[in-house]
């Protein structure tokens, strides 16, 4: 069964900086958003989003984890 | 949503079938915890397995808020909670005994998992004040637990082979358990439906039908083909059977009772 690596971006206050806070393995968008909720649950969050690691486009770096994705995703 | 029912002058009837209501949705929600958490180590994947822990704390707290009910009843929740034997569980069937496989899970949370939330919802919008308070957040949790079964549903049942299988002869099996609860029609179901607690029986089958009719018919099952199961025990609300002895001593939390400090 193909997975594919989620970034997880939340913020715990209206107005705060959206943040990286990990990362979650999923088959698809929907299993992805549920366990992002599920495992970065230390705080009420106001706001999550996840965003699947092979749409993040890298600008300046020919190396590193989202070179790699991207790669992955050419295979 | 409709005017609100004076729990203090139900009759008697009423008053059993409510309590028969609330112990099965609560004692569903309890083993429905457990066997999530079964899981917790085993899930195909470490996301997998801390959704799972996840929804047994879910299921937990929601079984904790539907026994607490039993209070609008002047009935003590502590003895049904701790006191009862497996035998006097009304949990539904498909939560009987711990699924072996993850397919088994999978027909657990999108079916029976499904199954306790039409009931829920039908609950939530009737006359008990109690419920249109307390249900909706519920609901709203089980959003979660609704997406992940139908995510993992569709995904088992996509595949060729032995987890396909094990996903349909899971789902068959608790098809018709889950029919007989949902579309219940007893006495007290219909005390129920006349005083406004719950919606009639058609509207319930309907309504779990519409739930999972596509879902199911991704393994070959035609919902609106599967029959109800015909042994209903009235008296628990609930198909025969028990639930296995190790997990209603979970469900009261037997080895926990020494570390109790009164």
């Amino acid at each position: 069964m193909k997975e594919f690596v989620y970034d997880v971006f939340t913020r715990k206050e209206r107005g705060d900086r959206l943040q990286h806070v990990g990362y979650v393995d999923a088959f698809d968008d929907e299993t992805a958003k549920i366990y992002a909720w599920t495992t970065y649950s230390e705080e009420k969050w106001f706001e999550m989003c996840v965003v699947k690691r092979t749409n993040v486009l890298p600008v300046n770096r020919t190396d590193g984890l989202f070179v790699e994705a991207q790669r992955t995703a050419d295979v | 949503m409709s005017e609100p029912l004076d729990l203090s002058t139900l009759d008697s009837a009423l008053r059993n079938a409510l309590s028969r209501l609330i112990i099965t949705l609560a004692d569903s929600k309890r083993l429905m915890g457990i066997r999530y958490s079964d899981w917790t180590l085993g899930a195909p994947s470490i996301e997998t397995g801390v959704s799972t822990a996840s929804m047994a704390q879910d299921e937990w707290g929601h079984a904790r808020l539907l026994y607490a009910m039993l209070k609008g009843l002047d009935i003590d929740p502590g003895p049904v909670e701790y006191d009862r034997s497996g035998a006097e569980f009304a949990s539904i069937a498909p939560l009987d005994h711990e699924r072996g496989d993850w397919a088994g899970l999978v027909a657990l949370m999108a079916l029976a998992d499904g199954a306790l939330s039409t009931m829920l919802r039908s609950f939530a919008v009737g006359r008990v004040e109690l419920a249109q308070n307390r249900v909706p957040k519920m609901l709203a949790e089980e959003e979660y637990h609704a997406s992940l079964g139908s995510a993992w549903y569709r995904r088992l049942a996509e595949t060729e082979g032995e987890a396909r299988d094990l996903l349909t002869s899971a789902s068959e099996e608790m098809l018709p358990a889950l029919l007989a609860w949902v579309g219940a029609d007893d006495a007290s179901a219909r005390a129920m439906v006349d005083a406004g607690v719950i919606d009639p029986a058609e509207d319930r089958l309907a309504a779990f039908r519409n739930a999972v009719r596509d879902l199911v018919s991704l393994v070959g099952i035609n919902v609106d083909a599967v029959h109800a199961a015909t042994d209903w025990d009235e008296a628990r609300g609930r198909t025969g059977g028990r639930p296995d002895e190790e997990a209603c001593e979970r469900a009261r939390g037997d080895r926990n009772r020494a570390l109790l400090v009164e």
